[in-house]
């Protein structure tokens, strides 16, 4: 499975066979949920680090300002009163130091203690410098001390400070708190990355596993679906569905070769027959030369059928339902009217047109003007010369009604059920020329828009002659 | 992973020894005064200056530090004091 993996390191680390924690870490899922686990991780460390510093860094500044208030307090006790003045204030200070925190020291300027519980000025003493932290001794426990110390004027020094040994304490028990909560949180970022894993694996397990079966060649299992309505259900759906339709367009195909294979069978039997006979009575040259023409036309027949099959099966088999578009159905009227209306005046007959503005629904344009254009070609072909053929087509609230009427010999109520056959013709239309197959076409497209077809009774004006209305209906949406 | 697997507790270590205050392992840099009788003594005059010292509950407070002293247990008497101190002051 892992397939970025650079060579040198898989060798170097795993020779053949990857280790589980490889598998580990090539898993999509799992790298999610440890990007997750360290943001996360990171936030939390980021809130800790605020924290800390907040706590740890808010205390050494109050203490800070603690001892330089104190400092200043009591150097302004000398200025105003002196040396004994300042070291009765450190004597009070002192007495009140319940907590044993405070360091005092006012020395003079030859370096002798005057007052405070200091012994005497840090060893490392810079007279510029006026901020130290340095360890300390008092009464035998050790600490940790932050003295300030105050040049005066006249050469003295005064140090104030603090034991902040409670400070550092603290300090060590946040960061000690600190490194805790990280190694813990650590420690759920990867097993929750596991978990998340394997939770994605196993929502994924019946979709990989039905694409197995599937690549194996079975096309008949589906994805189970559990019922939760989540992403991966989703997935398992569009997988059902889409296999459906591979389903369906491969029956389809088979559908089509099976219809081609039946359909053709009689034609191209017909014409090897009279191919045939022909062979059989050949003296006479004349009427081979017939005889080969009739074949050459009989396999143009075959070939038209052939067409007009296979584009039936395929309609039949929706394959052209993907290629659905918003179609305004007037101009394609327009054009089956002009096409068939020439042939009408070549035959004395009249076509007489009826449509809305427009009729806008969605299908597939070509396959609505190839129906169009089999009704027509059918009404004029079995209208009498001088009669009249009808083309309407009304928009109604949620379909679009159309209707072809003519006058020839109409259809009887029998014949009616059996028009849809292929290769049906009903007796009155011996004479006529045509395959049969051209309401066949219509009735797919009808079926492939969704719509219905029926029949009526034409406009004819004779009882011998009452016309035949052929009408569908398409729905809008 | 081994190698990996080492590193973790062992940076938490180090990161917990860091922050630990420095034990004194050498001499510390600053010293106090001992802290001996005699300051006790001028913690209990302090005290009796005062004129809430000679009241409960600081009063209290100050014999028992001056025990404490006397005792022998020096630091703690003189916290007692100091705290009978603040007691006295009002704070």
């Amino acid at each position: 499975m892992p397939h970025a993996v650079p060579l040198a390191a898989a060798t170097r680390r795993r020779g053949q066979h990857p280790g589980p924690l490889w598998q580990l870490l090539s898993s999509a899922g799992f790298r999610f949920a440890l990007l997750f686990a360290a943001l996360f991780l990171l936030a939390g460390l980021a809130f800790t680090g605020v924290l800390w510093w907040g706590t740890a860094g808010a205390l050494d500044r109050q203490i800070d300002a603690a001892i330089r208030a104190d400092a200043m307090a009591l150097a302004e006790r000398w200025r105003d009163a002196g040396d004994q003045a300042v070291a009765d204030a450190i004597g009070e200070r002192l007495a009140l130091d319940a907590e044993n925190q405070t360091l005092y020291l006012l020395s003079a300027p030859s370096g002798q203690r005057l007052a405070g519980n200091l012994e005497a000025l840090p060893q490392g003493f810079a007279p510029d410098v006026q901020w130290y932290g340095m360890s300390l001794e008092r009464d035998g426990i050790p600490g940790e001390a932050r003295l300030f110390v105050l040049p005066l004027p006249d050469g003295s020094r005064l140090a104030v400070g603090r034991d902040v040994e409670e400070k550092l304490r603290l300090r060590a028990l946040l960061t000690e708190g600190l490194a805790w909560s990280a190694g813990v949180a650590l420690l759920f970022a990867f097993a929750g990355a596991a978990l998340l894993r394997r939770a994605l694996e196993r929502r994924l397990a019946p979709v990989t596993a039905t694409a197995a079966l599937i690549a194996g060649g079975d096309l008949s299992p589906r994805v189970p679906l559990s019922g939760r309505e989540d992403e991966f259900e989703a997935l398992g759906h569009s997988m059902n569905t889409m296999l459906d339709r591979i389903a369906h367009l491969m029956e389809g195909v088979r559908g089509v070769s099976d219809a081609i294979a039946h359909d053709l069978r009689t034609p191209i039997a017909r014409a090897r027959n009279r191919l045939e006979e022909a062979l059989a009575n050949a003296d006479d040259p004349a009427a081979l030369h017939s005889a080969l023409e009739r074949g050459i036309a009989d396999l143009d027949n075959v070939t038209r059928v052939f067409q007009a099959v296979l584009r039936i099966a395929e309609v039949e088999a929706g394959a052209r339902r993907a290629a659905f578009a918003p179609v305004d159905l007037v101009p394609l009227l327009e054009d089956a009217a002009e096409l068939y209306g020439a042939t009408a005046e070549e035959n004395g007959q009249t076509l007489r047109t009826e449509w809305p503005a427009a009729l806008p629904l969605t299908g597939d344009r070509d396959l609505l003007l190839q129906a169009l254009a089999n009704l027509l070609d059918n009404a004029v072909k079995f209208t009498p010369d001088g009669g009249s053929i009808l083309l309407k087509a009304e928009l109604l609230e949620d379909a679009i009604v159309v209707r072809v009427s003519d006058q020839g010999p109409g259809l009887s109520l029998e014949d009616r059920e059996r028009v849809g056959e292929r290769f049906f013709r009903a007796d009155s239309s011996r004479n006529t020329p045509g395959s049969g197959l051209g309401l066949s076409l219509v009735r797919a497209v009808v079926q492939l828009h969704g719509g219905t077809l029926w029949f009526d009774e034409g406009h004819g004006e004779s009882l011998d002659k009452p016309g035949l209305a052929v009408c569908f209906r398409l729905p809008l949406a | 992973m081994l190698h990996d697997a080492g590193m973790l507790p062992r940076l938490l270590l180090a990161l917990s020894v860091m922050s630990a205050p420095s034990r004194v392992a050498f001499p510390a840099e600053l010293r106090t005064l001992p802290q001996d009788l005699h300051y006790c003594q001028e913690l209990v005059a302090r005290l009796a200056t005062l004129p809430a010292g000679v009241q409960q509950p600081a009063r209290g407070l100050g014999e028992e530090g001056e025990l404490l002293c006397r005792t022998g247990h020096i630091r703690t008497g003189i916290a007692r004091l100091r705290r009978a101190l603040r007691v006295a002051q009002g704070r």
